[in-house]
């Protein structure tokens, strides 16, 4: 063999040589980018879902689009993996060759992700569709819109279906509080009804057992069960699904990316926490904790996949950091964030998070009951949180916080809250209000004190933001109490006297003054008492207070 | 004075003459052509990767809490830290890649042949070094492919008989990956293995100055050209060319395709895919295809053939001198080497 020819035989194959190389270094470097975030996965569809993306990717390219960047679509679990229904499902539809359902619940998703369906279940976020028997509701439902479908009053021009259509009064439900808080997923009946989980009377496995009523459901052209538009779309974290089980998943994780990055961001929780009754997101905004993530979020990591704090990050806390995520202190990731909260400052007078066997509040008072009830305590509770906050602080600068807490929530429960309860009690019944809520001023002033203002206050005090805590909030609690709720309640009670209800009158006005004239109150009467000089209360200290 | 050349030479007592007959070796005019200078473009790679791993190891911190997040530094804060990175992670594949073109070329040329035998095994012995030299720094990284690739190698070792525990050992500075690991690697990457490539270089030089190059002739030369030519400057030249288009590659290279950072090392969590850095490709799909100790055997046969096939070589010629048995087996083992190395790197798993 001449040298000629060896050195072609050396140039020919070290060309193959190179172009591999570069072939192989392509394919590296692709999947270190992807690996880093750089770059989208190259996604394989799996074969079980290829006609549901083929067919997507032209009728609603945006879903396919979201699936793609998930850590669903590199796990090879795609739209029949999540969407497949069994053909007794309540809600399934034949779509093109397919059993399938449209609304994906948590029962569902237990399918792989069982531990987090257990822990999301049995959390406060799971029965926030509980809101629907609350005051709060009545609002929506009754104050604000209407409980009855009304007939069009006036003819709206341009849309002349209007005439012949009643009006929706829940709509305001609908559309406001049942978006954070659920719906009740219906679907109509071919009379007109809705058929809801209640009539469905789903078992374990989320399957109806009132067959009966099943041949009531209106369907369309298509065969698909029609859902109802009051209830359906619906993301709230507290949806009621017809098939029993509680939530949805895409509250926080958004379908159909499911991206734990946007869990993991204030943003998010801030669909629902945020307003004038609990402004959490803001809040969170203007605390330190919020100051340090915005300027430093670029640092967190957050698309990390495990992200357990002290680890994988520590330049801030955001919502799911203190109330959710693993940390390097033993605290591991829980669905259920209100493990870590040992008070709740969602009603009128603060409560201690003791819970029961169904993560319910414990409300007894007598102590032995109690005990007996209670199977996570609130300082359990508090400590699983103190875990979150010492991975960056010290364990005085903890206890110390909570003892600001703990004496800013009681301050607030013995001033304003407990007295405000007794006061409206007090002023129901002995007659000098009507039964009907929201029809009369003082309830409208006691409801803005606790519900917006009191709970913006706890709620800044919770989450170290002194504006909420103060301005927005105790300092408007003690407006609304001296400049509006006491003297529309000795005004109630002025009135109900001249009206002859002397007796009532009384006794309402017993509670009032005797509470007015409490030593916290009574600065209106004896200036001098206080302001020069702080007086020696055996108030509560970081060693006494806090464990 | 450092202008008096009387006062140089008192204390360096070499002439101008002597330096330049002792540089002036006359190089074979075949050097003139670019695919037989192949042996200096790893000898200069090798000198970037000395400088840029100076300049890297002023940052590097080796141990499991601080090493990520020194690199991180290194490519996100530190002045310049990501092209030194991108040089250095570039020029070690550029490296790898230069010393296998340059062993192909000996391979097929039989440069090896007596009386160079002994130079090749040197050569094996760097090539060795180098692949070594490319998979602890990978380690160095402590991202979660680098941490695993680690883990992964020292159970591959594992499985080499008798010694295998022993050099899983060695490797790993105790039986599984401990705080102990990273520094260990770090002093075998920036100490051990660079004085061993050194040696070995300075040996592989020396040895063929003093057999000299191996001299080829086309056939189409003509019989009265000159045979050699000067290596100063002439040959320097070509080096000096060599080493700024290197410069150029691997500036493009560190800029179009900078060295990312993937997730740092998670001891609890193994990724969905492993995989080790190009070079042991090879290595990795056969291991795939067999089971673990025939595999590694296997593989320990043919590093033990290449190192001896000089002499197997010999063995050939003495009973069929005109046999070109070896140029076919160069053919089928590079095409396998490709082969599994694309395989490897198209698949998935």
């Amino acid at each position: 063999m001449t040298l000629t020819v060896k050195r072609n035989i050396i140039t020919l194959l070290a060309m193959v040589f190179l172009a591999s190389l570069l072939m192989v270094q392509y394919l590296e470097v692709a999947r270190k980018q992807e690996e880093a975030g750089l770059r989208a996965h190259h996604i394989a569809v799996p074969s079980s879902s290829k006609n549901c993306v083929d067919c997507h990717k032209n009728v609603s390219p945006g879903i396919i689009d979201h699936w793609t960047g998930s850590k669903h679509a590199i796990s090879g679990v795609s739209c029949v993996e999540c969407h497949q229904a069994a053909s007794d499902d309540v809600d399934a539809f034949e779509h093109y060759g397919a059993t399938i359902a449209a609304i994906v619940t948590p029962m569902d998703c237990a399918k792989c992700h069982q531990d987090v369906y257990e822990e999301f279940s049995a959390s406060h976020h799971a029965k926030g569709g509980n809101i629907l028997a609350s005051l709060d509701n009545l609002l929506a439902e009754t104050v604000e819109g209407a409980r009855v479908p009304f007939n069009p009053h006036a003819a709206t021009p341009g849309r002349p279906d209007f005439d012949s259509k009643m009006v929706d009064g829940m709509t305001f439900a609908a559309v406001g509080c049942k978006q954070c808080h659920g719906s009740k997923v219906g679907l109509q009946t071919k009379d007109g009804g809705i058929v809801t989980v209640e009539e469905l009377k789903p078992d374990a496995s989320g399957k109806p057992t009132n067959l009966a009523i099943l041949a009531s459901i209106a369907k369309d052209k298509d065969g698909r069960p029609i859902l109802d538009p009051s209830t359906w779309p619906n993301t709230g974290i507290g949806r009621i699904n017809l098939d029993g089980s509680l939530g949805s998943c895409s509250a926080c994780h958004s379908r159909h990316d499911f991206s734990p990055r946007r869990a993991r961001q204030p943003e998010n929780c801030g669909k629902c926490h945020l307003g004038p009754d609990h402004p959490q997101k803001e809040i969170f905004d203007e605390s330190k904790h919020g100051i340090a993530y915005y300027d430093l979020k670029d640092h967190m990591n957050l698309d990390a996949d495990s992200w357990i704090l002290g680890k994988d990050y520590s330049q801030a806390p955001t919502c799911a950091t203190c109330h959710m995520s693993a940390n390097i202190r033993g605290g591991k990731i829980t669905h259920d964030p209100g493990q870590r909260i040992s008070w709740t400052n969602r009603p009128p007078v603060s409560l201690a998070m003791d819970t029961d066997a169904d993560h319910k509040i414990v409300t007894e008072t007598d102590p032995d009951k109690r005990r007996e009830q209670i199977t996570d305590t609130w300082e359990q509770k508090r400590n699983r949180m103190k875990q979150v906050c010492s991975t960056c602080h010290t364990t005085a600068y903890v206890n110390n916080f909570y003892v600001q807490y703990d004496n800013f929530i009681q301050t607030y429960n013995e001033k304003y809250g407990k007295p405000g309860t007794s006061i409206m009690k007090a002023l129901k019944d002995n007659g000098l209000l009507t039964k009907a809520d929201f029809d009369e001023t003082v309830e409208w002033t006691w409801y803005y004190l606790w519900h917006h203002e009191g709970r913006r206050a706890r709620h800044g005090a919770s989450m170290m933001a002194p504006d909420y805590a103060h301005w927005h909030g105790t300092f408007e609690v003690a407006e609304r109490w001296y400049t509006e709720f006491i003297p529309e309640v000795r005004h109630l009670i002025e009135d109900a006297r001249k009206a002859g209800k002397v007796a009532e009158a009384n006794a309402c006005s017993q509670v009032v003054e005797e509470i007015m004239n409490r030593p916290e109150h009574k600065w209106q009467v004896n200036p001098d008492g206080f302001g020069a000089k702080a007086p020696e209360f055996p108030i509560r200290t970081a060693s006494a207070g806090s464990n | 004075m450092a202008t008096n050349p009387g006062w140089l030479q008192q204390r360096i007592p070499i002439s101008p003459e002597q330096l330049r007959e002792f540089t002036n070796e006359p190089v074979p005019n075949h050097l003139k052509r670019w695919w037989f200078a192949l042996g200096g473009t790893p000898a200069l790679l090798f000198m970037g990767q000395i400088i840029t791993g100076i300049l890297l190891a002023m940052y590097y911190q080796p141990s499991m809490l601080t090493a990520y997040e020194s690199v991180r530094q290194i490519t996100e804060d530190v002045s310049f830290g990501w092209y030194i990175r991108g040089l250095h992670k570039w020029g070690a594949t550029l490296m790898i890649a230069a010393v296998i073109l340059h062993q192909m070329r000996v391979f097929f040329t039989g440069a090896y042949r007596a009386p160079r035998e002994l130079n090749w095994v040197i050569g094996m012995g760097l090539l060795i070094c180098t692949l070594l030299t490319g998979f602890t720094g990978y380690s160095l990284v402590y991202e979660q492919l680098s941490y695993w690739g680690a883990t992964v190698g020292a159970n591959i070792a594992d499985n080499v008989p008798v010694v295998g525990s022993l050099l899983k050992q060695l490797l790993l500075a105790g039986e599984v990956y401990n705080e102990h690991t990273l520094s260990r690697f770090y002093i075998i990457h920036a100490a051990v293995l660079p004085v061993l490539i050194i040696l070995l270089v300075a040996l592989h030089i020396t040895m063929i100055r003093l057999q000299g190059v191996t001299e080829f002739r086309f056939e189409d030369e003509p019989e009265d050209k000159p045979r050699s030519f000067n290596f100063f400057p002439d040959h320097l030249y070509t080096e000096l060319i060599i080493g700024l288009s290197l410069l150029v590659i691997l500036t493009t290279l560190a800029v179009a395709v900078p060295a990312h950072l993937g997730p740092p090392a998670d001891p609890l969590s193994t990724p969905e895919i492993i995989k080790p850095e190009w070079f042991f490709y090879v290595a990795f799909r056969w291991l795939k295809l067999f089971p673990g100790t025939a595999a590694v055997l296997s593989m320990g046969l043919v590093v033990v053939v290449m190192f001896a096939w000089p002499w197997i070589d010999g063995a050939i010629r003495r009973r069929q001198p005109s046999s070109e048995l070896s140029v076919w087996f160069g053919i089928i083992a590079v095409l396998a080497i490709i082969g599994l190395t694309v395989w490897e790197a198209v698949v998935a798993h």
